[in-house]
């Protein structure tokens, strides 16, 4: 009763503040079994799609959250479960050390959708200061440089979706500069971090991804990481849908604790699947493309 | 007739004047459904009479939705309906700083001109304090504004940004403010009545913009602007002018104006209002796009609201300041 309240509270305030308008380009919303992946720009994504999404639809729909940030206070961990009734994902970066600076990668290193295999706390890319840059429309803040890029350490890539040449590199970020693998992974996960998400699916919800793993600090998305892949090769029955969360950076920029009314909204497109003996990364590109295609829609 | 209406207390003849508004709303609408559904079965006439039957049903939607806001407004009371015009000039400011790209130091002063100016403004409206409302905006916050921004420590198209900021608030929220205010000028012998003259501005300022789009539409003269407006010309903007001060004269029994006066005021109305419609026009242009709001009308929020009251943001607070300023209300 109170969790239905609140939703509707949070759901007024968001309609006030951001218009949060759902734009249906090629599928309607429809009560079928999705995985619906955006762009993620803001941690107020999660509630943007939540919010754009009709009644119908985000009652079956479960958002995945990350547990370091959604549920460090018990407002947020009541909000996320009761509300908007989240799937939790552990980041590693929740476990890892963040702030030690021999460590940098940790603080982004596996994320949302890594991949279930990882070897311990791998670091997919190394880009220590992209969590704390701001996604807004700023020029892009100079990157600090990657101090001497190492080579890459064999193993310490593991099956990590990084080294193929053919994929687009990601404009902004610098070439993926792996560094060695740091100190044994305490933060190892003890389980397969896409466990809750195959749950989720399995027991017949829809849910929301954001494969970019973490925030961007550019208009334009990082490279997605596989764990989209995985879960669309696993559950071939459930429809892709690729959405665009526009505006939300302008709402709350990172360290703001109060937003600002700006008109957001969430673009639906024609969804996509894989094709038969698709390659994860070509599936990958092709799905950011997507995504990215509906900016301009 | 006159006779009658005149019996009435002035709270019954405001009733009577909603009630002739709705229905020649609810006439014409009816007439309206009715030929769009005659076409849809037989059809007779080309496309473009469709397109133009479609955009005057969108006209009369949006007739509709204004002639019931004030209806609430009205009927719910002063504060009631200051609250409303608060609530208008809240979603035309966010349709407006939603257009106009900001930064990450733009923060502090956009939550500066939402959540303090905008509340302040109206209150002040509300509360009657016309010495500080009319220069609160030029003068505190005008001045405030950019040392917020100063705060951020962003100097990158510092004045750009700022000037953005400005005038997005002059218009949306200094503008929009005046309308409500006309609700609390008194003038001797026309208390409870002051609904009457926001009824009278509005009408007569969106006539003036109506028969000038129409007109426009109808010559195909030479465009004067043709990089900012494609349809402005002064042919029809004088036309546009004549008939709706006209219209206003004619209304003058409606307001505490006599015949004169009201043509005058009307004229004044008129002016600021359709020429506001152009400047808001030519940023518009700047932005590159064809309509505030979103690319397409949503269902949810309010698309497009600054489209429909961008006039009168220009129009209200000149025809407040000059009538105050004449008749010394």
């Amino acid at each position: 009763m109170l969790a239905k309240l609140t939703g509707w509270l949070l759901l007024g305030i968001v309609r006030l503040l951001t218009g949060a308008q759902a734009r249906w380009y090629g599928c309607p919303p429809k009560a079928e079994q999705r995985i619906y992946f955006a762009n993620h720009q803001s941690h107020a994504d999660l509630v943007m799609i939540w919010a754009a999404l009709p009644e119908e639809l985000r009652s079956i729909t479960r958002p995945i959250a990350a547990r370091d940030y959604w549920a460090n206070t018990p407002v947020k961990r009541w909000i996320t479960t009761e509300v908007f009734n989240a799937v939790y994902v552990e980041r590693q970066a929740a476990t890892a050390p963040a702030a030690a600076p021999a460590v940098p990668p940790a603080a982004t290193a596996s994320v949302v959708a890594e991949p279930p295999q990882p070897a311990p706390a791998t670091p997919s890319v190394a880009q220590p200061p992209a969590e704390r840059i701001e996604p807004s429309m700023e020029p892009l803040l100079p990157l600090e440089p990657p101090a001497a890029p190492p080579e890459t350490p064999p193993g310490a890539q593991g099956q990590l979706d990084l080294p193929e040449p053919p994929a687009p590199p990601p404009p902004p970020l610098p070439p993926p500069t792996p560094e060695p693998a740091p100190a044994p992974a305490t933060a190892a996960p003890a389980s397969d971090p896409l466990a809750p998400l195959v749950e989720a699916l399995r027991s017949g919800d829809s849910i929301i991804i954001f494969p970019e793993g973490t925030r961007g600090h550019t208009g334009e998305p990082q490279k997605f990481k596989s764990g989209l892949y995985t879960l669309a090769s696993m559950f071939p029955e459930v429809v892709l849908v690729p959405a665009w969360i526009d505006n939300v950076q302008r709402v709350m920029p990172k360290g703001e604790i109060v937003p600002v009314p700006i008109l957001c909204s969430v673009t639906f497109g024609a969804p996509i699947r894989v094709e038969p003996g698709e390659e994860r990364r070509p599936f990958l590109d092709r799905a950011r493309a997507a995504v990215i295609a509906l900016r301009d829609v | 007739m006159n006779q009658f209406l005149r019996s009435l207390s002035p709270t019954q003849q405001v009733a009577a004047l909603f009630l002739i508004v709705f229905g020649v709303l609810a006439i014409v609408s009816a007439a309206a459904f009715f030929l769009s559904f005659r076409e849809k079965r037989n059809p007779v006439h080309d496309a473009a009479w469709q397109a133009e039957l479609a955009h005057f049903r969108k006209l009369l939607g949006t007739s509709w939705f204004m002639a019931l806001v004030f209806w609430i407004g009205w009927a719910l009371g002063e504060t009631v309906a200051t609250v409303l015009f608060a609530l208008i000039s809240f979603f035309a400011l966010r349709e407006f700083i939603t257009l106009s790209p900001t930064r990450r130091g733009d923060h502090r002063s956009l939550i500066l001109a939402f959540f303090v100016v905008l509340p302040i403004q109206f209150w002040l409206v509300a509360t009657a304090r016309f010495d500080l409302f009319t220069v609160f905006i030029p003068v505190y916050v005008f001045l405030a504004i950019p040392v917020a921004s100063a705060l951020a420590d962003d100097p990158s198209q510092f004045l750009e940004r700022n000037a953005k900021l400005q005038w997005g608030i002059m218009v949306c929220v200094y503008g929009m403010s005046h309308v409500p205010a006309l609700l609390l000028l008194s003038f001797p012998g026309y208390e409870g009545k002051s609904a009457f003259l926001v009824f009278f501005l509005v009408f007569v300022v969106q006539t003036s913009v109506l028969v000038q789009h129409l007109i426009s539409r109808r010559m195909q003269r030479e465009p004067f602007a043709p990089n900012v407006s494609r349809s402005f010309n002064w042919t029809s903007w004088a036309i546009g002018i004549a008939v709706a001060s006209l219209v206003g004269a004619l209304f003058s029994f409606i307001t505490p104006f006599r015949f004169g006066q009201a043509l005058a005021v009307s004229v004044i109305a008129c002016i600021s209002g359709s020429m506001g419609h152009l400047v808001m026009k030519a940023l518009k242009r700047d932005r590159g796009i064809p309509n505030w709001g979103r690319k397409d009308a949503g269902v949810t929020g309010a698309n497009g609201l600054l489209d429909r009251v961008d006039a009168l943001c220009f129009a209200a607070p000149i025809f407040f300041h000059s009538i105050r300023w004449y008749f010394n209300a």
